[in-house]
């Protein structure tokens, strides 16, 4: 072999080994937690049914508008009730104040670093400004307000959670998560990311949590300065899992928790009630999500919830009732659920700038049309 | 990438129009350089008899330059000259960071994306000169090189070549590619401008070496090694060159042909490479096949040196090269923003280069040296003489009348250099953009001259404000929106970085903005707003506000129209900047939309607010 020859087997050599090098490896599924849902959501309050849909085009083109939709109460129809004022590209929040106040806050979009606040005591027809001068997280339980007292609570996008006067005066840091987790209560917990906030029927701050530790749900209520766990006892079949609390409500006197519990493909949804601020929970059956996701959860009376899966299957269920009940396969583009006024379920479906209304009455296997909305959707306007 | 794209439509007439103009008044003083040169060439000449030294200088023989050199010299030297003839296209000067640079780079690792951000940054801030200055600089090189056949000037012209070559080809080439996945040599590999700057290393081989064999099989080794590395890599599987189609969907070959063809250009060329792109389709195993063995054995031929066998290899690689070229590379230029014919025609004239170096020539030839002196300070005063003596006068008048005409020009070419890098040069010590890129989206400034419409407002800190209190003042007056997304945060880190380059003279300016919404209207908004854009720690910064009719009242009489928008929209209003003069009077009106709000345009407007304060004081 001469020189030459040797030379090239060297090169040639040494160019195999760099492509050997290069080879993809595969790398295994991670497990994934369960993450809270989308913005898309609904409420109820004395004086009507409450709904946030995204709307319009491309996020990207900021094209996407997030608008909120009312069914006042004793109306058979739902009207547009978007706050004016501020683009809603962000997305929007919602809690319910005393007397069938709303209060909604924008999520800050493109440049916008804090998020507006607007609230209605009219059904959406006359907004009030207000300010909260930092981010709303993007979970649809990152605004909480206590009817006694007016008092509000938010959580924020890096993990702070804030509490103001009543009707939003004087925001004042209530904690953040790297506090509750080093907090005595935190320990078991151990949170990765704090999901949502609500306060207790006797107007004591709640918090949710993505816990790290297994088998924990991350359900913290703050008293006499301190942060207790107020979560539900799992049973034992669940001391292995990761459990995720997607939404914390508190309505009529009854806080009620959406948990997740398990990695995809195997996550199971379970619903919790508690009349006493977390000391005493009822657990609900579990529901098995079948390799979907959690797309959107809505918060009926009751402590009802309604909720949305990725495979446009959709289930619901009520404190009396603890079992899941499934709803019709969900209309083309829906958004989310809303609690009806006849104990059935709407399914907002959204196409571009139109809004679907159908209805599925308690029992039925079909759901029906009930109502068509076209929103003026000003494209490009915050572009 | 951040900061490279500065936004602006690359059809922009405005920008358009300033490049050319630019061109023109650079080109008008390259032909006085040359003319300038010309003339004192000819009057020195005619005026200073050349001095009897420079008939020593004759009776040196000069070594004849070698036909390999010849070929690298004026091919690379034409290349040169082509490439900066493309960068003279009109939608160079703002589509080259946008649309040759950015999308290099876009597949390549990040700390190659950060290298390359630097400079498409720097080119996107200050495009007229950058523009400028790459068609001048390889335009001057391509003259040099080909005016230059011996001597410092030539040996200089061939380390111009690789200085640019290098840094187009880091910084306009993404270093040729190379660290990005799917590379091959079929579509440019390592990159046109390396071979530019390897043809420079050797035309810069002082002439002792010229006539050695070693440099023929230099060429022809590095080149055959090369193509065998490009062979393995052309085979290596899970590449995708294998295929010519995936999933029925083009194979990675057939797919880039497929792009390309998609272009921009004349129906007979794009049919050609379709054409190619469904033959690979079809038949994708055999034209890799064909590939991978016909650079293999070219290379393997390459590497033994044996003449016998470059011969055919170097008329075979030069064949191939040209079908690439046209198959597959598609001429290079056609297209979008072509800078360059990219490589095949470089390797092609690198490999005819080598074969032309290893075939032994006669015996050096000598030339008298009077026809092609070696360097333009020849024999007087002297090589022993100091180069003060040199630049003195007198010697520079002698050396001038000793010059050949080809030494003429190859300095008018270094003048050719100077002119385009010396604007660059200048504009990249200014940290901020040309505000032609502000007057490219704004257009041009209304000049107005009546008496600013008064208004009593609130301040952030909750103090009145008139417009009365602010008189002896230059008052950049604006109206934003303070829980708008988009346009008003990016105009008030315009006032923002106006203020600051006014310097000193800020003191004499106040940047006032009127809140521009009628629902989200309150004191608390503007102070976030000033929290969120980092004014608060801006002494000439004024956010005002007042009640609703206040504010009304302040819109109608400066023409501003806030608008509720419904579902879910922001505020609608216009993005408008008065000047107004100490006097009081409004003497301009801008136009602030900040259009793409890139880092080159907020920068850019920033100089064009700075520039209109400054007028406004030196006016009043």
């Amino acid at each position: 072999m001469n020189r030459r020859i040797r030379l090239v087997s060297v090169l040639t050599a040494g160019l195999l080994a760099a492509g050997c090098g290069s080879a993809a490896s595969q790398a295994a599924t991670p497990a994934v937690p369960a993450a809270p849902p989308s913005l898309d959501t609904s409420l109820v309050t004395t004086t009507g049914t409450w709904a946030v849909a995204v709307m319009g085009g491309s996020a990207a083109n900021h094209n996407n508008f997030w608008q909120l939709f009312v069914r006042p109460t004793g109306s058979a129809t739902w009207r547009l009730a978007t706050p004016p004022g501020v683009a809603s590209n962000g997305g929007l929040v919602l809690a319910g104040l005393s007397a069938g106040t709303v209060l909604a806050g924008f999520r800050p979009s493109q440049d916008l670093s804090y998020s507006p606040l607007a609230t209605t005591k009219d059904t959406g027809k006359v907004w009030s400004p207000g300010l909260l001068d930092a981010a709303l997280a993007d979970v649809p339980g990152a605004l909480a307000a206590d009817p006694g007292t007016g008092h509000l609570l938010a959580l924020l996008s890096d993990g702070t959670a804030e509490t103001s006067g009543p009707g939003g005066t004087s925001w004042t840091r209530l904690t953040t998560r790297q506090a509750i987790a080093a907090s005595p209560a935190g320990a078991r917990c151990r949170p990765d990311s704090l999901t949502a906030v609500a306060f207790s029927p006797s107007g004591k701050p709640m918090l949710a949590a993505s816990c790290s530790h297994p088998g924990t749900a991350g359900i913290f209520s703050h008293a006499r300065g301190s942060w207790q766990l107020a979560a539900p006892e799992l049973p034992a079949s669940y001391a292995r899992q990761p459990i995720t609390v997607l939404r914390l409500t508190t309505t009529g006197g009854t806080t009620t928790a959406l948990l997740a519990a398990g990695n995809a493909p195997a996550t199971r949804l379970l619903a919790a009630w508690s009349s006493d601020g977390g000391s005493r929970w009822s657990l609900s059956a579990p529901l098995p999500l079948d390799d979907a996701t959690l797309r959107a959860a809505s918060a009926g009376p009751g402590g009802s919830f309604g909720v949305m899966l990725s495979n446009h299957h959709a289930a619901a269920i009520s404190r009396t009732a603890h079992s899941w009940q499934e709803l019709p396969v969900l209309p083309p583009g829906t958004a989310t659920l809303a609690a009806s006024p006849s104990g059935g379920w709407n399914a907002l479906a959204v196409h571009r700038t139109q809004l679907t209304i159908w209805q599925a009455a308690p029992g039925a296997d079909t759901w029906s049309g009930e109502q068509v909305l076209r929103v003026p959707v000003q494209f490009g306007s915050s572009g | 990438m951040s900061g490279m794209n500065s936004g602006i439509n690359v059809n922009d007439p405005t920008v358009i129009a300033a490049f050319k103009a630019a061109l023109v008044h650079q080109g008008i003083i390259a032909l006085l350089i040359f003319a300038l040169l010309g003339f004192a060439w000819i009057t020195v000449r005619a005026w200073l008899p050349a001095p009897a030294s420079s008939t020593d200088a004759a009776s040196v023989p000069a070594v004849a330059e070698p036909s390999w050199r010849q070929v690298l010299r004026i091919g690379f030297g034409l290349l040169w000259i082509f490439d900066g003839i493309l960068q003279a296209q009109p939608k160079m000067a703002i589509g080259l960071p946008s649309q040759v640079i950015e999308p290099t780079a876009a597949s390549s690792p990040h700390w190659v994306q950060q290298v390359v951000n630097w400079a498409g940054t720097n080119w996107s801030y200050h495009p007229m000169q950058a523009g400028a200055a790459a068609v001048w600089i390889q335009v001057g090189i391509g003259i040099w090189m080909l005016v230059s056949p011996r001597g410092l000037l030539s040996r200089l012209a061939g380390l111009a070549s690789i200085g640019w070559g290098l840094v187009v080809w880091i910084f306009g080439e993404s270093f040729g590619g190379i660290f990005a996945p799917g590379l091959t040599w079929l579509f440019g590999a390592p990159g046109a401008v390396l071979i530019y700057a390897v043809a420079g290393a050797l035309i810069a081989l002082p002439e002792r070496t010229w006539h050695s064999p070693w440099i023929g099989r230099g060429i022809l080794a590095g080149t055959g090694v090369f193509l065998i590395g490009m062979a393995v890599l052309q085979a290596w599987p899970g590449r995708g060159f294998w295929q010519g189609t995936v999933h029925h969907q083009p194979g990675t070959l057939a797919s880039m042909t497929s792009d390309m063809a998609s272009t921009s250009q004349p129906v007979v060329l794009s049919s050609w490479v379709n054409a190619f792109t469904g033959f690979d389709q079809a038949h994708g195993f055999a034209v890799n096949l064909f590939t991978v063995t016909v650079l293999a054995v070219i290379g393997a031929a390459f590497l033994t040196g044996r003449r016998q066998l470059v011969r055919p290899a170097v008329i075979a690689f030069t064949v191939l090269c040209l079908a690439d070229w046209v198959l597959i590379e598609d001429f290079g230029f056609f297209g979008g923003l072509g800078t360059d014919p990219n490589s095949m025609l470089p390797f092609a004239l690198l490999a005819i280069g080598g074969y032309l170096a290893l075939v032994p020539s006669p015996a050096p030839a000598t030339e008298p040296a009077t026809t092609e002196p070696v360097t333009p300070v020849p024999a007087t005063p002297g090589p022993a003489a100091g180069w003060r003596e040199q630049i003195r006068p007198a010697s520079l008048r002698r050396a001038l009348a000793t010059a050949s005409i080809r030494t003429v020009a190859a300095l008018g070419a270094l003048g050719l250099i100077i002119l385009g890098a010396a604007p660059m040069a200048a504009a990249q010590a200014n940290p901020t953009a040309d505000p032609i890129l502000a007057e490219a989206i704004a257009g041009s400034a209304a000049p107005l001259n009546f008496p600013a419409k008064a208004f009593q407002l609130t301040d952030q800190h909750g103090q009145a404000v008139s417009l009365a209190s602010l008189h002896g003042k230059v008052v950049l007056l604006t109206f934003l929106d303070p829980v708008c997304t988009s346009d008003c945060p990016l105009i008030a880190q315009e006032f923002r970085a106006a203020g600051q380059l006014l310097g000193s003279a800020a003191r004499h300016v106040e940047l006032v903005a009127v809140v521009a919404n009628p629902v989200y209207h309150e004191v608390a908004f503007t102070r976030a707003f000033d929290r969120q854009e980092r004014l608060t720690q801006v002494p000439n910064w004024l956010y005002l506000t007042g009640s609703v009719p206040q504010l009304q009242q302040v819109w109608r009489d400066y023409g501003i129209v806030a608008q509720i928008l419904p579902a879910g929209s922001m505020i609608g209003h216009p993005d408008i900047a008065y000047v107004i003069d100490r006097a009081g009077r409004v003497r301009e009106e801008l136009n602030t939309d900040p259009g793409p709000g890139t880092t080159a345009t907020k920068s850019s407007f920033a100089v064009l607010l700075a520039n209109a304060a400054r007028n406004a004081l030196r006016s009043s």
